[in-house]
């Protein structure tokens, strides 16, 4: 078995995966660094611990404080951290509080994963870590925290625990996959990734449904010493292409990543089934899910649901797989109008500010924007009438439950059940309300019908077309207008004019800027 | 969570502050960012970026200053406090280089390394002592009392009206959503830390402002009574009144209590605030048994007093919490309910245990008065009531799986088809 320090190098291997790039100044930055990446992998692992080489927050804010937001997790039991204080910072380094924390890891029979922060790479903690002989099995991982982002330091430490397969103890009894059924990887997800419990449950239905078997859920099902296993699998499977690429390139075997959007989703049954041998099951599961599955997407697709995609245009900011996924489903397949995507993380991601100036300039605003509470902010703030779904990380949310997926054909529909209802609430929010209970009658009914002109005049009935809008009431109306998506503007247009009307009635005058601009403040629609 | 939060928390919660992070890494900011957005405030969270070779070159504190200048000119606000977390404060960026003020702007340095902050409590200290030391001395004309805690938003109002009674009222609390209600210390003429947590801050006070200072709180029926004799002492007000109030407010909180009985029932409490050692005083006056309060904050004078009567009442106070001990001693005996941190009251639930979350659920609470009382013990009776549901959810989880309390039939249906179909000559 090598030992530690050879093991270190292999921490240094590059990965395929390109940076977020480091900005000069952030706004409402929305991707962890290298150190809570690396984390997520390795705590992944059912037999792992994870040490954080930093001081206390290192460790509580992403496994304690995020972790309950993003996974639901009361907190990760299977993280630890060497606790710096000043002593170890501005004097001894931190190997002596690695040492404990490591000792009393292993001392349960865990395999110890140490990962370097911010605060032990500035002191050179790291250099001093992986040149000492941290005694037991465990291994150094430099996480990069200063310079690399969540993704590329999650595709970095799979790497190393590929690189490290060797180091890790097989206990006896634990057994291979027999040979049988055609085996595949699943790789991804880890902790701390949007959606991915659902994501995970559908590619698993896939994979069992054209009659292949699971080899191993790296690393969210499985355990250090499995991880040689990986090599008995005929097809892996990439989760999400932000991280893991570099893994299943190493590992050798046929690749495929999972699908977002019916054709996506039937090319990936067909592909994956011709890499294993299992094309005439992948074509009957196809078949069979047209009657089962896809029999919700088909009936909506033919419902007059569909025929209001066409003017909802929607906005996605997403990292890369869900924004290029949702981009090609939504708006290929489905026709909605992209009126704006970018990418949340990644070398061509957009800053906050540049979203937050595009979402504001785009008129009309679009009707659903896809994103992470960053977007629910902008919206929010900027007063938008756009409505907002999170498709993405940061922004606290559960979704432990399996039946919201994005990925497959139960994804599909979940997605399009997903607009759809959304739809419907817009709809509902921006139908004119008329009063609750009615108003009631100016004059009596009675006089109404029978005396004519005098009645009727003092009714209020009949004076729509004798209140005067001015022109820039008009044309603010006008602007007001144009910002509300197509598919409710007739709605919003109905409202601002019964709204406006009414407050000029009331008060005897003509309907001026001022009385639009009170209504447009008090009408916020979609908030 | 990471100690520093407590200190950005606390200034974002401020309308007219524009906080600055300096973050050590992504992974530091995306924690900060992720939980201020989903605790604190819909709004946004300004850094300047950070990456090992802007550390190494120090180019950090050029954009830094830039940002503070630009900020300062385009928004205005009141402060822009500076968060300096771990790294920087560890390269040691040269804060002092950064101007006082730009226009009518304070620019405020925040020292937050975490490695020596330790606690969010401390973290909270440091940006009260960090605004107070700021303020200009204190005025020569005085009144009232300056609220110092992290106390439910109506509490100073049902402090105040006590107050006036006596003859004095509220001046200001602090921490305050605006710059001014800091300011406005320097009217009062006492300060109030309503729990043992401001210690630093009140050590700096006590050197600055040269103010008398009345400790505790008035939770439960002899604090009630304790601090507004004390209130009154303090300021010299007229003896026969503030006794007369001080008896009417103490008998209102003993009649609030005699609705909520404890007796009989054990409570674990963990908290971090010095927040914790209200509720407790309140719980045991309420009869319950609790043996001991571990609190994230260190022994500090502001505590003396709170901790001998805790002691005097059965409570044995622990200082500085350690998760592990805590964990340990939910088994030392049967506990009827825990209110501590998330993990704990994770390991609670496991073991059947009622268990709330102190931030979310107590911290969220008026304890203060007769109309706190209500608040926070109807709250943990309600909890305490729910033990079997809590029993059944762990025995689900647990070896005993197969042993189930209730059977289906416990929520079937109740129709009794088999006598209908007979009586209709079916069967």
């Amino acid at each position: 078995m090598p030992d530690v320090r050879e093991n270190i190098a292999h921490s240094e291997l590059p990965s395929a995966i390109t940076n977020t790039p480091i900005r000069k100044r952030v706004t409402d930055l929305d991707h962890a660094g290298g150190d809570t990446g690396a984390m997520q992998v390795f705590a992944s692992l059912r037999d792992a611990n994870v040490v954080l080489d930093g001081p206390v927050g290192c460790h509580v804010m992403p496994a304690v404080a995020v972790i309950n937001y993003t996974d639901a997790v009361p907190y990760l039991q299977n993280v630890t951290c060497s606790e710096l204080s000043e002593t170890e910072v501005t004097l001894s380094g931190t190997l002596g509080a690695l040492k404990a924390k490591v000792a009393a890891a292993e001392a349960q029979g865990r395999q110890v994963f140490i990962v370097s922060t911010p605060v032990s790479e500035l002191i050179g903690a790291t250099w001093t870590t992986e040149h000492a002989h941290v005694p037991g099995s465990a291994l150094f991982f430099d996480s990069h925290s200063l310079d690399d982002d969540e993704w590329k330091s999650r595709d970095r430490a799979l790497l190393f625990l590929w690189q490290n397969r060797e180091h890790f103890v097989t206990p006896a009894g634990a057994a291979r996959k027999a040979a049988g059924r055609p085996l595949v990887n699943i790789v991804g997800p880890t902790y701390g990734n949007f959606n991915s419990y659902s994501d995970l449950a559908e590619i698993k239905r896939l994979v069992a449904g054209i009659g292949a078997e699971v080899n191993l859920v790296y690393p969210f099902e499985a355990n250090s010493y499995d991880t040689a296993r990986l090599a008995d699998a005929a097809a892996t499977i990439v989760m999400y292409a932000e991280y893991g690429v570099s893994l299943a390139r190493e590992v050798g075997r046929p690749t495929f990543f999972a699908p977002i959007g019916l054709e996506p989703t039937t090319a990936f049954l067909r592909d994956l089934g011709a890499a294993l041998g299992l094309g005439a099951e992948a074509e009957a599961f196809i078949a069979l899910e047209k009657t089962t599955t896809l029999s919700a997407w088909y009936d909506i697709w033919r419902s007059t649901h569909s025929d209001f995609f066409a003017s909802a245009s929607i906005a996605i900011v997403a990292p890369p797989t869900y924004k290029d996924g949702l981009s090609y489903y939504l708006g290929e397949e489905l026709g909605l109008p992209i009126a704006f995507s970018a990418y949340r993380t990644g070398p061509e991601s957009s800053p906050n500010e540049l979203v937050r100036e595009t979402l504001c300039a785009l008129s009309p605003s679009p009707m659903l924007v896809f994103g992470s509470i960053n977007e629910r902010m902008i919206v929010a703030q900027e007063k938008l009438p756009s409505r907002f779904l999170q498709c993405s990380f940061p922004g606290a949310v559960v979704r432990r439950a399996t039946g919201t997926p994005f990925v497959g054909y139960a994804g599909a529909v979940w997605l399009l059940q997903c607009v759809c209802e959304t739809l419907f609430d817009v709809l509902f929010a921006n139908l004119p309300t008329s009063a609750v209970p009615p108003e009631r009658a100016k004059a009596p009914t009675k006089d109404l019908m029978h005396d004519g002109s005098a009645a009727f005049a003092s009714s209020g009935k009949g004076q729509n077309s004798v209140i005067a809008w001015s022109d820039d009431a008009k044309a603010l109306a006008e602007r007001t207008l144009k910002r509300v998506p197509f598919f409710v503007r007739v709605s919003v247009n109905k409202k601002l004019r019964s709204e406006a009307e009414k407050i000029a009635r009331q008060r005897g005058v003509g309907v001026d800027v001022a009385i639009v601009e009170e209504v447009t403040a008090a009408y916020a629609p979609n908030r | 969570m990471c100690p520093a939060f407590g200190a950005v928390r606390n200034l974002l919660r401020m309308e007219d502050a524009m906080p600055i992070v300096i973050s050590s890494g992504d992974g530091c900011l995306y924690g900060h960012t992720f939980v201020a957005h989903f605790y604190v405030a819909n709004r946004p969270i300004y850094s300047p970026g950070v990456s090992s070779e802007i550390w190494a070159k120090g180019s950090a504190f050029d954009e830094l200053r830039a940002m503070v200048y630009e900020m300062a000119e385009k928004h205005q606000p009141a402060i822009i406090p500076i968060c300096s977390l771990c790294v920087s404060d560890t390269v040691g960026l040269p804060f002092d280089l950064l101007p006082k003020q730009i226009g009518n702007t304070e620019i405020i340095y925040v020292p937050l390394p975490a490695y020596s902050v330790h606690t969010h409590a401390r973290a909270k200290d440091i940006v009260v002592d960090s605004l107070v030391w700021r303020l200009p001395p204190q005025r020569k004309e005085r009144a009232g009392v300056n609220l110092l805690g992290e106390i439910f938003p109506s509490d100073p109002i049902q402090i105040d009206e006590v107050l006036r009674k006596i003859g004095t009222h509220v001046n200001t609390t602090v921490p305050g959503p605006r710059w001014a209600d800091y300011v406005a210390m320097t009217d009062g003429a006492l300060n109030a830390p309503l729990h043992p947590f401001y210690s630093e801050s009140v050590k700096r006070m006590k050197m600055k402002q040269g103010l008398p200072f009345v400790e505790g709180a008035p939770v439960g029926s002899e604090g009630t009574y304790r601090w507004i004799r004390a209130v009154g002492e303090a300021l010299a007000l007229n003896p026969a009144t503030v006794e007369s109030v001080a008896r009417e407010e103490q008998q209102r909180v003993r009649l609030a209590m005699a609705d909520y009985p404890l007796s009989g029932l054990t409570f674990m409490v963990a908290g971090y605030e010095g927040h914790e050692f209200l509720l407790v005083r309140l719980l045991l006056e309420a009869g319950a048994n609790v043996p001991y309060l571990s609190t994230a904050v260190n022994a500090n004078p502001l505590a003396r007093e709170e901790e001998k009567w805790l002691a005097a009442h059965g409570c044995t106070v622990l200082y500085g919490a350690n998760f592990e001990d805590e964990i340990n001693a939910l088994t030392d005996r049967p506990y009827d309910c825990v209110i501590g941190t998330t993990p704990l009251c994770a390991h609670a639930k496991e073991l059947g245990i009622p268990s709330i979350y102190y931030t979310n659920a107590i911290a969220t609470r008026s304890l203060m008065l007769a109309g706190g009382v209500a608040e926070v013990l109807a709250l943990v009776t309600q909890t305490v009531r729910a033990k079997g549901r809590y029993d059944r959810i762990a025995r689900f989880f647990s070896a005993d799986e197969a042993k189930p309390e209730r059977t289906y039939t416990s929520w079937a249906p109740k129709i009794d088809l088999t006598s209908e179909l007979i009586a209709s000559g079916s069967l």
